[in-house]
């Protein structure tokens, strides 16, 4: 029947870098981001060899640790073709990430897979031939070969299929960790090769010793760090008085800002399936993992809007008329900020909690560019009228996260901790997410007139672009408006457009004992 | 064996000092462990009842008050999910396959008037000196016990985190009566008023049939709390004051309800005594809890250790020493609902519908809202 020994070279095994997860600490702090990147398993990729017969199979010690991996829940939309027909520019993409996926392993797991789809194929094929045959007449001693021939391939076919489905897992297993493309102007190489975008306003100059933000939050009886380490532990905190007023001016004023510009707003679980936060890119098992879970579950926290938000249209196909969708959304973010040591995490800087306003746009592809644009610049606008001093980063290769075309991070001037922390981020994820939320539109018809359509007629489903922006990190902002903002007295002025939502008060002052 | 022995004296004593000292360690062992017993079982003891509650089961609970009257529609109503879908409001279906049931997103003017209600509710509550509080929504399972509540077994209300002793808040009353835990507050610090704004999260368990539709039994909501930490002698009048703020915030609303009395099968372990309020949801047809106000007199404060210093009477001479101060004294703690989100909706939605398919907003939430005065039907 001549079926091929398929052999798959054995590869290197995968090594892991931390550095992608944890952020590494300079006079500018990031977000403490998710670790976007899927954690390959340490350990060598499969040698294995498919056979004729069923009875022999070479089975080489590594594999007997494969079939303890459990099968993907989900299978990405990965285009294995365009991978390969493009692998100079996957490689360098791959190298200047500072990525670990293996390209190499992938092309040859394709390749691999293709050729024994082909061999399964044909293989069904001839049993249908054996079928065909036998419903005509024939000698007893013909038809008694040709059950023989059909048993024969049957059992073949079984191992094959089975083979392949353990191919193509495999194959899904190794491909998702390969990060979405670059956008051609992103500087190549780490932190320090971002570009500015922009720089808006300057450092305020004070006339006067000034406060860190723990320091007013606890003067002004704002903020209160000692009970919750109590009650809950480090990293957690309780508002009080004027602060609450402000969280709530933050909030409403973000969203009244934003949704004159077309946004719907949202408000969303923030307990979720573990298998969404993994189609958004983020991964919620592992050591570092940023991800809370809930205990006899297979539900996590969210660490952020874009989460629950990117699950709304998962497996759908959407109208293009429908297109653009955009959300601002609000929810509370958990994140264990596992890892996250030393300096940068002081105060409101790095909390496990938080509130948060965050803009998720679904889009076609061709627009994904220009809804960038729109995304920062809403986030400029806000921050600027707000009288921060900040500067508008295009984060290089190196601090892109798996699912990022291209990331904008703004970073706000602290006096108090007397540096640029991030207060912002906003990423087109083009159709890293798409592809594994199952999004799709169908594009619209050219108008025609005749008979009415059949499905065969309609063309072909895109995948969406997706986009997600952070509208008001409520404890970043909190950073910079009491730090910015504060006077020799003690007192903290309050920003004019968010006083109508406070009630109008201007001020923040001491109180008396 | 300090003085001058004879040597068989020394050795007598010796013999006699080991041997108290074993009987010692173990009595020592088995007053611990005993100790410990009485603890697990006396902890299920609950609090005493208010001599005017209603002994008995649900309808045995005594009607306070009755505010309003039911709505007379001159046309077939919705309820809310009907009006939710229809507006474009609530998503209940993509929560389902994002999070499970009893999930649910909420969309345009649902977000406005959420915003509002807790706005509102928040300058309302202010205006009575209460103190403004948001809190974690993560907490430590002792907390969560010393509260009253049961974080382990298996009908558990309570989620919680895989890998830590960590678990997720069901209301407020958690985290704040946290704050004071283990301390001695000064009398002159009381009352401590707070009305906190959390996230609440409830698994639910147990909860099954026509009383979990929609919104009015979900596992996230948003929820303002009043909490009260002050002198055993004024307890009762903060119960009557918190019962007093949430008739009032429900009569601005419009909203038809009565406040009940619960009877004693219906309390909870901590409440010495409990007021709900039950709304009327022209939608579901029936009445719906929408609040409660618990005294709990010094249940939690026992468990919590929230304890306070009666001040001194005034008197001349040397300062005092500390074998003088007054002893310290348990707190009573009340808390009480403002506003629960999802539930408020329900009477909102339901009870404000017009025939045209459209919602309108109460005049006190106008404000809060950019002063919108209507839910319209969007065009499609």
């Amino acid at each position: 029947m001549g079926l091929h020994k398929l052999r798959l070279a054995a590869a290197v095994p995968v090594t892991f870098s931390s550095r992608l997860f944890l952020k590494p600490f300079t006079n500018t702090l990031t977000l403490g981001l998710f670790s976007r990147h899927l954690q390959p398993r340490n350990k060598p990729l499969l040698v294995r060899a498919f056979s004729a017969s069923a009875a022999v199979q070479d089975i080489p010690a590594t594999q007997t640790s494969d079939s303890s991996v459990a099968r993907p829940l989900w299978k990405a939309a990965i285009d294995f073709k365009w991978i390969r027909d493009n692998k100079e520019a996957v490689e360098i993409n791959i190298r200047n990430r500072n990525s670990n996926a293996n390209l190499e392993a992938v092309l040859q797991l394709y390749e691999n897979m293709v050729n024994l789809q082909k061999e399964v194929e044909r293989l069904r094929e001839e049993r249908n031939n054996v079928a065909k045959k036998m419903k005509g007449k024939l000698e007893p001693s013909e038809r008694e070969r040709l059950v023989e021939e059909g048993k024969n391939l049957k059992e073949s076919l079984v191992t094959l299929e089975e083979d392949l489905v353990k191919l193509k897992d495999e194959l899904q297993h190794v491909a998702q960790s390969i990060p979405n493309m670059t956008h051609p102007d992103v500087p190549v190489g780490g932190e320090d090769s971002s570009a500015i975008r922009q720089e808006v306003g300057s450092p305020r100059e004070f006339s006067f010793p000034i406060k860190d933000h723990l320091q007013l939050g606890k003067d002004l009886d704002l903020i209160d760090f000692d009970s919750a380490a109590e009650v809950s532990g480090s990293k957690f905190f309780y508002l009080k008085n004027e602060a609450v007023l402000l969280e709530m001016a933050l909030l409403n004023w973000t969203l009244s800002q934003v949704m004159k510009k077309g946004y719907t707003p949202l408000t969303t679980p923030e307990i979720v399936r573990s298998s969404i936060v993994e189609k958004c890119g983020f991964q919620p098992r592992g050591d570092n993992t940023q991800v809370y879970s809930i205990d006899g579950t297979d539900q996590c926290l969210i660490g952020t809007a874009e989460i629950p938000v990117g699950g709304i249209h998962m497996d759908s196909i959407l109208l293009e008329s429908a297109l653009p969708l955009k959300y601002i959304a609000f929810s509370h973010c958990f994140r264990t900020e596992a890892g996250a040591a030393g300096a940068a995490t002081k105060g409101l800087y790095r909390v496990h909690q938080f509130s948060k306003a965050e803009m998720f746009v679904i889009c076609q592809p061709e627009d994904s560019e220009s809804f960038h644009q729109e995304l920062i610049q809403i986030e400029e606008d806000l921050f600027t009228s707000l009288g921060l001093h900040f500067k508008t980063l295009d984060m290089a290769t190196a601090d892109l996260g798996a699912p990022a075309y291209r990331k904008f991070d703004i970073e706000a001037w602290m006096p108090g901790l007397g540096r640029f922390g991030e207060i912002s981020s906003a990423s087109n994820c083009t159709d890293y997410q798409s592809r594994r939320l199952g999004i799709r539109y169908r594009p619209s018809e050219p108008p025609q007139t005749g008979p009415k359509k059949g499905k065969a007629n309609l063309p072909a489903t895109k995948f969406v672009h997706t986009l997600n922006a952070t509208a008001c990190a409520v404890p970043r902002m909190m950073v910079c408006l009491l730090e910015n903002y504060q006077q020799e007295d003690g007192s903290v002025v309050i920003p004019e457009p968010l006083r109508p939502f406070m009630g109008g008060i201007e001020l923040i002052k001491p109180k008396l004992k | 064996m300090k003085g001058k022995l004879e040597p068989s004296e020394r050795e007598r004593l010796v013999e006699e000092g080991k041997n108290l000292k074993e009987s010692l360690v173990t009595l020592e062992e088995d007053l611990v462990k005993l100790k410990d017993e009485l603890q697990h079982v006396a902890q299920s003891i609950p609090n005493m009842t208010h001599p005017d509650v209603p002994v008995g089961g649900e309808d045995s609970s005594a009607i306070r008050q009755e505010v309003g009257s039911p709505r007379e529609f001159s046309f077939p109503i919705k309820d809310h999910l009907q009006l939710g879908k229809d507006l474009d409001l609530i998503d209940f279906d993509s929560a389902a396959e994002v999070s499970g049931s009893k999930f649910f997103y909420l969309k345009n003017e649902a977000v406005l008037l959420e915003m509002a209600l807790l706005n509102w509710t928040l300058s309302q509550v202010m205006k009575k000196g209460y103190t403004p509080l948001t809190t974690p929504e993560i907490v430590r399972s002792s907390i969560v016990e010393k509260c009253g509540f049961q974080p382990r077994g298996d009908n558990t209300q309570v989620y919680s985190i895989d890998g830590t002793d960590q678990c997720l808040i069901g209301t407020a009353e958690i985290p704040v009566g946290g704050i004071h835990m283990d301390s001695i507050l000064l009398e002159s610090a009381l009352p401590l008023k707070y009305i906190a704004f959390s996230h609440c999260f409830r698994t639910e368990a147990g909860a099954a049939g026509a009383a979990t539709k929609g919104l009015y039994r979900v596992h996230q909501f948003s929820k303002a709390e009043m909490f009260v930490i002050c002198q055993p002698e004024d307890s009762e009048s903060f119960h009557q004051e918190l019962i007093q703020i949430e008739e009032d915030l429900f009569t601005s609303l419009g909203l038809h309800f009565k406040t009940l009395d619960m009877a004693t099968a219906d309390l909870g372990a901590p409440a010495y005594r409990k007021f709900d309020i039950e709304a009327w949801m022209p939608g579901l047809g029936r009445f719906g809890e929408i609040s409660s106000a618990s005294n709990c007199t010094d249940y939690q404060s026992r468990r919590l250790g929230i304890r306070y210093r009666p001040s001194e009477p005034p008197q001349t001479g040397p300062k005092k020493g500390k074998a003088n101060l007054p002893a310290t004294k348990f707190v009573h703690t009340l808390n009480a609902t403002a506003c629960a989100v999802p539930r408020m909706m329900v009477c909102l939605l339901e009870n404000y519908q017009q025939e045209d398919g459209s919602v309108v907003i109460p005049e006190p939430l106008r404000p809060f809202m950019g002063g919108i005065e209507l839910i319209k039907p969007k065009h499609k």
